[in-house]
């Protein structure tokens, strides 16, 4: 019996499809047999997962908690990377996002509320469209690396964060109540500025997962349908043949990463707007939103419409994750099984690239084994 | 031609009862997925110490075949054996350690490593000796010498050559002991010059035992070089000849099945060329058809064509005025080029390669800045660098690098032919793209340029290197340009996808427009041209009536001694 | 220590593996965790029989270490257990047992600040056995998730809930109107409610001895402190260690580092080591892992640890340290929940009730420098000495707290150890981070 793996140029559209499905019932298996190695009932976790996640009292808004902020990040990742852009930096545009809006909101607290809400989308799009912007001119003009220069620049902007709150006597920082002088706080915003959910029953569903979602659907027909999408699609096949063809390339990065941006920083509003409703520095970082935003879009396939998908998915398994976990639960093992599924998922993605043939030749024979192994050596 | 009885294929060599063959292949099938079946039962057998040519058009099976042997894919049917026995490679690993290496078209090397660590890259032999530059050098220094193929070996692979990393390539097998050398068109990328080295080279290394698989589409190689050549055609072997008892349209025929008409759009050639040095030629039908047939197959020499183009003498449409401009590394490599091209004229542009022909049609497309120096169609001067001016003025361009430049290999038929129109108001409306409008175009140019592919969706990386070199084409000449930079246009393809685009062309220039032709195949140049500029070391070394000049000629301006 | 500990795991680790591998963390179950700690449990839990002795004829408390409540079989720990009422000992059983959860912001193997409250957790279970079921949560980072958490420990039908964490308290504040028949109760926060609490303890006070023990071992005077975040608990607690300092000798100069981090070893290493650089001969420090006891020890210098006895990581160097003791108070709170006397309150817990303990003595603390430290904890205790009363002379040469004034633990006006913001004379550095 042997196991070969050929590349498989084009794999057909349905196991491309089928794919990822299978791929979970894998992880399903493999996390399973983790869990009864490890002593627990695996049907009994996988039953607490669907009820914590999804028919729980609170569990499903729990679920859209989560997957609200990482569709956010999951769009920025998704389309930047689409074109080949490799924005970092989400974790940082969201944290500026999350500056301009709890900015604006504070500014603006006493206007009414449809006002207060759509400047507070303006402030995080701007904010974090701006700060993608430096990466992205450094990229354009000075071809200097968007991975290292984004990626540094999400320390910056915690920094920027902590600086606001704990170091200066900012406008975002609280430096009148009583608590604020215990520990430094941001200032609350005021109810005007608390984006409203849309109630379904029990079941909350964020303001910021609805807009997420238009966007999600906008992007994919920007991508889909628009000259600007050609370009994009172009240029991230092959960036001699968009040049060749007459294409800016340089306005299309720039364009890219501020949407890119944009929508982390959009994210961070949501995270001030939807939930937390002051800037907290100590929240944003430790939910490391942006780098979980690559993990989303990377199981999405970078494809906008799947990233609503994934997003809820991982936001129902970091739900979940939290609802097992306990003293004979450790969060580590919630973690190897999450882990378990994403590498299935993306083990599948790789796999459904080539081609895996189970034969039944004989072990040959190759009067070659032995030099190649040679040559190995 | 056409007239030889037809003798019937040689039998396959198999009359022999001496050693085993040094690689054979035996029922060889290769399905890949969508139906397409590269090869079909091919059978296939060389000998040491020979110089085996595998012939057939683009798309027969040569490559395919090739891989297999080289185990970079399995055969679905089929036997593989080297000397009498029989092995089953699982990686290109495993044909290495058989002794049989591919020197590839696309050469894959190192850019940033000097040629002696891409030589050693990934090998390493028993003993376990490390990595001494020193040994390694004069090693390779000493199989340079023994086979001349000549490299510096501590040269960066990015400074060389495409000739030259093809020697690397060649080096990288022999200095491990290749018994078996496959190449794979290895005549493409090389200069006349190089490529009578590269024949030296394959002359001295089966004169040590050794045997080459000799990969080509061109007839005079394979004549010149090969002692014997199985042919494929469409995916299956047809049979295999003895150099000895065949000529050119025996093969020829055997390769595409049919008699060529040859010289169909040839407009200077010799004998015959001044009696229809313009119109008859242009009119071109994009296909053989049997429809007027001219000249013979001579290349010997040039004849006394017709030089009277130019008769009206209408003002140049592209023309470039002391243009300077710096290569890729920042060194100067155009100084002071002045051409100008008339409506209607094919300007050859001849030199060996790397003598500024890519960067001088750059230059015109606009994707490289010129410092110095003016472009102008018509009346209009275009910004240096701007490539979306240059297209704007009517300027089209056929790159060397068709996959890489070229087209989006990843896109459809329809989104490759759009790669510049999208940007017209026909294509859009407001930011969105009229995509089920440029199908229906696609459809009407995908007939119009015979682009074989299974529909507009199709994706370009998916076609043959005829079908692609069509699209690029069809994009370019559709937009019924003012001139044509045509950089290499038929390297690469087979005699009819070859024609095909000469026929293009010169229907191009009837319409009127201005044509840039750079070519390294002279014969190319010399028969399709008006005039032909000579590019040395950046500088035109001269410009001639391409009917008033002789080979002699035009090679003294190519080596600088003119 | 204020709870607000960071998971400011490795972020960069998680995108290099979220690119290469794709299976990155999901940003909120970074650490590891090896889960139940009782496993675990580091050298700082001392055996319940050592602390007594060194702690001295003035503290004898039987369950004057963490470690007592943990050992298991340790009747000390049985005889501290508050009784429960025939009542609740009927409602609450086996099969019906009352559920007491706690929200952890770090993982329950931390070594550090969440591992001793993990240490509390193990105190109640055992306490009280099968009539009591204990849960946590850990690694929650702070902020909407938290309040996530939070629904989800009421789902599963928690009684009494525990926050860890100062950046908990926006969400406990919420879920304690939400959810007015479960109890909360928050660590190092200051909102109170019908139904929500506040505790914590007088680490300063602890300072103050180690601050003695190092201003008596320092030989030139220069002492370093690898502090983390310049918030008012961080100030109270580096002022408390420079007044003991200097109260063995006058000259004793503390110079702060700060690290912005809770728990990041590399980053306390460079501190501490920078600190070295610039001649100290004792350290402190007011972080979570043992570190600049490691670089002290290997400088040959001496240290003052902080959160748990940590001697077993550079027992040469070690003087002392401040500990909690967290069991015996979740232990009280979990009774009273069960027997249905629970009050809202503001516990502020200190030597007394053995809420702040010190870690056992170094080697090198001479017999009359334990003398006078165990002199000043007896007077804490009988509640004739409070470092922060005056006079108290800022960094700058003002005046802090006239004499003759006490701060108080936490006022909503004015000024209060919980709202501290300057240094005093002697600390070397900013106390703006």
């Amino acid at each position: 019996m042997t196991l070969r793996i050929e590349r498989s140029l084009d794999a057909p559209r349905w196991l491309r499809v089928a794919l990822p499905f299978l791929s979970l019932i894998l992880a399903a298996i493999l996390s399973g047999i983790v869990l009864e190695l490890s002593g627990h009932d695996a049907l009994g976790t996988y039953r607490q997962i669907y009820s914590a996640s999804l028919t729980s009292t609170g569990g499903l808004t729990a679920t859209f908690v989560y997957a609200t902020p990482l569709l956010f990040t999951g769009l920025a990742v998704a389309i930047a990377f689409r074109m080949r852009v490799w924005n970092i930096g989400g974790e940082g545009q969201l944290y500026m996002g999350a500056i301009g809006a709890s900015g604006v909101g504070l500014l603006l607290g006493g206007w009414s509320q449809p006002l207060v809400i759509v400047a507070m989308m303006a402030g995080g799009i701007v904010a974090g469209a701006l700060w993608a912007m430096i990466p992205g001119v450094l990229r354009a003009y000075l071809q200097t690396n968007e991975i290292l220069v984004s990626l540094m620049l999400n320390y910056v902007a915690g920094l920027a964060m902590y600086l606001l709150i704990y170091d200066s006597q900012s406008f975002w920082r609280d430096l009148t109540s009583p608590t604020a002088l215990v520990f430094p706080q941001g200032k609350n915003l005021l109810p005007a500025a608390t984006w409203p959910g849309i109630q379904l029953g029990s079941f909350t569903l964020p303001l910021g997962f609805v807009v997420a979602t238009v966007l999600a659907v906008l992007l994919f027909m920007l991508v889909r349908a628009t000259r600007f999408g050609f370009e994009m699609r172009v240029m991230a096949d092959s960036p001699n043949a968009a040049r060749y063809a007459g294409m800016r390339t340089k306005r299309t990065i720039l364009a890219v990463m501020a949407i890119s941006g944009a929508l982390a920083g959009l994210g961070g509003a949501s995270q001030i707007g939807d939930f937390g409703h002051v800037l907290d520095p100590r929240g944003l970082e430790q939910a490391q939103y942006g780098y979980t935003g690559i993990v989303v879009a990377a199981l999405a396939l970078y494809n906008p419409l799947a990233v609503v998908i994934v997003s809820i998915f991982i936001g129902a398994l970091t739900n979940a994750g939290f609802a097992l976990q306990g003293p004979s639960f450790p969060s580590g093992l919630v973690g190897t099984m999450e882990g378990i599924i994403l590498f299935s998922v993306l083990g599948g993605e790789i796999l459904g690239r080539y081609r895996l043939r189970f034969g039944r030749e004989p072990r040959h024979v190759t009067p070659l084994d032995a030099a190649g192994a040679e040559a190995d050596a | 031609m056409a007239t030889h009885v037809e003798t019937g294929p040689a039998p396959a060599g198999t009359a022999t009862a001496g050693p085993p063959p040094a690689v054979a292949a035996s029922g060889v099938t290769k399905r890949f997925t969508g139906g397409v079946v590269a090869n079909d039962r091919v059978t296939f057998e060389s000998r040491r110490g020979e110089v085996h040519a595998l012939l057939g058009e683009n798309g027969a099976g040569k490559t395919t075949l090739c891989n297999i042997l080289t185990g970079l894919y399995r055969p679905d049917e089929g036997d593989i054996s080297i000397d009498g026995r029989a092995v089953h490679f699982r990686s290109p690993h495993d044909a290495h350690a058989a002794g049989i290496f591919m020197v590839h078209q696309h050469l894959s090397l190192v850019d940033s490593l000097t040629v002696a660590e891409n030589v050693v890259l990934g090998w390493s032999r028993t003993g376990g000796v490390r990595y001494s530059p020193h040994r390694v050098e004069a090693e390779i220094t000493e199989i340079a010498e023994r086979y001349h193929v000549r490299v510096d070996p501590r040269a960066r692979v990015w400074q060389l050559s495409l000739g030259e990393r093809q020697r690397v390539d060649i080096l990288k097998a022999l200095y491990r002991d290749a018994r078996i050398l496959i190449l794979d068109e290895p005549t493409t990328v090389l200069t006349p010059a190089e490529i009578e080295q590269l024949f030296s080279s394959v002359r001295e290394m089966v004169a040590g035992d050794r045997t080459v698989v000799f990969i080509s589409h061109k007839l005079p190689e394979v004549l010149e070089i090969a002692d014997r050549v199985t042919i494929l055609r469409k995916g299956r072997s047809v049979t295999t000849v003895e150099r000895a008892g065949t000529d050119a349209s025996q093969l020829a025929r055997l390769m595409v099945g049919h008699d060529l008409a040859e010289g169909r759009v040839r407009r200077a050639t010799a004998g015959s060329g001044s009696q229809a040095p313009l119109v008859g030629p242009r009119t071109g039908s994009f296909f053989p058809t049997g429809g007027v047939p001219t000249a013979g197959t001579s290349v010997a020499g040039i004849g006394d064509a017709s030089g009277a183009v130019d008769s009206p003498a209408p003002a140049p449409m592209l023309r470039l005025d002391a243009v300077c401009a710096d290569g890729d590394f920042g060194r100067q490599v155009l100084f002071d080029v002045t051409l100008g091209i008339r409506p209607g004229e094919i300007l050859g542009i001849a030199g060996v390669a790397g003598n500024g022909q890519r960067e001088l049609a750059e230059v015109i497309a606009g994707l490289r800045p010129h410092t110095k120096g003016s472009v102008r169609v018509g009346d209009e001067p275009l910004t240096s660098g701007d490539a979306r001016g240059a297209i704007e003025r009517g300027i089209a361009f056929v790159p060397e690098d068709r996959m890489g430049t070229g087209v989006s290999p990843s896109l459809s038929v329809t989104e490759n032919l759009i790669l510049k129109a999208y940007r017209s108001g026909a294509a859009h409306a407001g930011p969105v793209l009229l995509m089920s409008r440029a199908d229906a175009e696609a459809v009407s140019l995908m007939e119009r340029f015979d682009i074989r592919a299974s529909g507009p969706h199709a994706l370009v990386r998916q076609l043959s290197g005829g079908n692609v070199q069509k699209v690029v084409l069809a994009r370019e000449l559709s937009s019924e340009p003012r001139v044509v930079i045509a950089a290499s246009p038929t390297r690469g393809l087979d005699v009819g996808a070859t024609e095909y685009v000469r026929s293009v062309l010169v229907g191009a220039a009837e319409r009127g427009a201005a044509i840039m032709l750079i070519s390294e195949d002279l014969d190319e140049i010399v028969e399709l041209s008006d005039r032909i500029a000579v590019l040395y070391e950046g500088r035109v070394a001269g410009i001639v009536d391409a009917g008033r000049c002789t080979y002699e000629e035009l090679g003294l301006m190519m080596a600088g001694a003119a | 220590m204020s709870g607000t500990r960071t998971t400011r795991s490795v972020m960069a680790i998680a995108v290099i593996a979220a690119l290469a591998a794709g299976c990155g963390s999901t940003g909120t179950t970074t650490a590891p965790s090896t889960g139940t700690t009782a496993s675990v449990a580091p050298a700082s839990v001392a055996p319940a029989s050592v602390a007594p002795a060194s702690v001295a004829p003035a503290s004898v408390a039987p369950a004057s270490s963490a470690a007592a409540s943990v050992a298991p079989g340790a009747s000390a720990a049985a005889a501290a257990v508050p009784s429960l009422t025939p009542d609740a000992a009927a409602k609450w059983t086996t099969s019906h047992p009352f559920k007491a959860a706690f929200i952890y912001v770090g993982a329950a193997s931390d070594a550090g600040w969440t591992h001793a409250h993990d240490v509390g957790r193990l105190a109640v279970q055992t306490a009280f056995g099968g009539r009591v079921e204990t849960m946590f949560k850990e690694n929650v980072p702070e902020g909407p998730q938290c309040a996530q958490v939070i629904t989800q420990l009421v789902n599963q039908g928690a009684n009494i809930i525990f926050g860890t964490s100062f950046g908990f308290q926006p969400s406990f504040v919420a879920a304690a109107q939400k959810y007015p028949n479960v109890l909360f109760e928050m660590a190092t926060g200051t909102e109170q409610s019908a139904n929500l609490a506040e505790y914590y303890g007088a680490g300063e006070n602890g300072d103050y001895l180690s601050g003695m023990a190092a201003g008596a071992a320092t030989k030139n005077g220069k002492i370093g402190f690898v502090a983390p975040f310049a918030i008012p608990e961080v100030i109270r607690e580096i002022d408390a260690y420079t007044m003991g300092a200097r109260s063995m000798n006058p000259n004793a100069t503390v110079q702060v580092v700060w690290t912005n981090t809770w728990f990041d070893p590399a980053k306390e290493r460079q501190a501490a080591e920078s600190l070295v650089a610039k001649g100290v001969d004792v350290l402190g420090d007011g972080q979570d892992s043992p570190t600049t006891g490691q670089v002290a020890a290997a400088a040959g210098l001496k240290w003052t640890g902080y959160d748990s006895n940590q001697e077993s990581f550079a027992p040469n160097a070690w003087l002392t340290a401040t500990t909690y003791n967290w069991g015996p108070y979740y232990t009280r709170e979990v009774a009273a929940a069960m027997n249905g006397t629970w009050k809202t309150h503001f516990y502020y817990g200190g030597f007394n009730d053995d809420f702040v303990v010190m870690a056992p003595f170094g080697q090198s603390v001479s017999q009359a420098t334990q003398q006078a430290i165990l002199a000043k904890e007896a007077a804490m205790k009988a509640g004739t000495f409070d470092p922060f009363t005056g006079p108290i002379t800022k960094q700058d040469g003002s005046i802090g707290v006239p004499a003759g004034t006490t701060l108080p633990v936490y006022t909503t006006t004015g000024l209060s150890k919980y709202s501290i913001d300057w240094f005093v004379q002697g600390v070397i550095g900013s106390a703006k981070g």
